[in-house]
């Protein structure tokens, strides 16, 4: 019995283990892309290492994996996150009747905004 | 009449009835109730995420420009931290479950330690970026004046300083509720047999993880293209 709970214990710390080494790859991945690969869809290919991140973790570092339960409402929930955020109000984002009114969505007023103020501090943060 | 004790019943798979004597052992029940919870941050974060990518399509430049100076090596070191954390966390949980309890409470020093290191390095970045003058409230975030950065970067800023100040709330929230888990363990209400309340933890550190792993591409990376970056 005690064997068997041993053998147990090190196989879990194994997969802990491959996982971070997952993790590990997937961000040596995030670091390179930006200059190494696909450097034209630098925002969606970010996105989707972000995603397979978040599935590992959530697989195994958060034991998602085969609880059914727990899976069925994370589903429910981006179906909801997708239905009311991103159809709902994206649709009404874009039929935005004030937007020339809004600073932030018109253009205009942030370009000129930009060109009165800030033109001189494009320059890094951090040198 | 109104106060009298009425028992609560709960029936098993058979049909049988039984009188329910503490629901503290609903591992189970404590688990999906902490998942609810979790279901409540991820709205929160994931309406700041909605908000920047609307921001991100309006701004497009603007963003990238700010992007690419933010310190991708304080920013990826952290990322590195984090992951490590989890680990210790997940192996601290291991631990518990299968009797090791001082190896546990180790595990779960290792991760405050861990915490407080992403704190010190986000302490520092932040110092440094207050000292170039992008800090909320200061001249270069205040739209409307000589000083100040083009409107998307406005917006850029803004948010990277809410969103990353809102995690670091998280990190210090882990710190304290570690430290209570530690208590717990010490007095005993926390046990190999009873260990829902570290398992819950557990999964509240690997949320503050699964939130930086969105939040690092999203503020560091997208601009890491560009020249005239920072590192």
């Amino acid at each position: 019995m005690s064997t068997e709970i041993t053998k147990s214990y090190k196989e879990e710390q194994a997969g802990y283990f491959k996982v971070l080494a997952g993790l590990l790859l997937l961000t040596a991945l995030t670091f390179i892309q930006p200059t190494m690969f696909m450097e034209s869809a630098t925002f969606a290919v970010q996105m989707l290492i972000g995603t397979v991140k978040a599935w590992l973790i959530l697989m195994y570092y958060m034991h998602l994996k085969g609880e059914k339960l727990i899976i069925m409402f994370t589903y429910f929930s981006l179906f909801i996150v997708l239905v009311f955020f991103v159809i709902v109000i994206g649709f009404d984002v874009v039929n935005f009747q004030y937007g020339e009114l809004s600073h932030i969505t018109s253009g205009d007023a942030a370009a000129a905004a930009s060109e009165t103020h800030g033109a001189a501090h494009a320059e890094p943060a951090h040198h | 009449m109104s106060h009298e004790y009425v028992p609560e019943i709960a029936v098993d798979r058979d049909g049988k009835e039984h009188t329910v004597q503490g629901w503290q052992d609903d591992f189970y029940g404590a688990k999906l109730g902490f998942w609810l919870f979790m279901f409540t941050e991820v709205l929160m974060f994931g309406a700041m995420f909605m908000a920047l990518t609307y921001y991100f399509t309006l701004h497009h430049d603007d963003f990238l420009i700010a992007s690419s100076s933010l310190n991708r090596v304080l920013g990826g070191t952290n990322t590195v931290v984090l992951l490590f954390s989890a680990l210790t966390m997940g192996l601290g949980l291991l631990k518990m479950r299968h009797g090791d309890v001082k190896g546990a409470k180790l595990m779960i020093w290792a991760t405050i330690l861990l915490a407080l290191v992403f704190l010190g390095i986000k302490a520092v970045e932040w110092t440094a970026e207050y000292n170039h003058g992008i800090f909320l409230g200061l001249d270069a975030l205040q739209a409307g004046n000589p000083s100040s950065k083009p409107f998307g970067q406005i917006l850029f800023f803004g948010m990277y300083f809410t969103m990353t100040g809102i995690h670091g709330f998280h990190i210090i929230i882990g710190i304290g509720i570690m430290l209570w888990l530690l208590k717990r363990i010490n007095s005993g209400k926390v046990s190999p047999e009873h260990y829902i309340l570290h398992f819950n933890i557990a999964l509240y550190w690997d949320l503050v993880h699964l939130i930086w792993v969105f939040v690092f591409p999203y503020y560091y990376m997208i601009g890491a293209g560009l020249t005239g970056g920072a590192h």
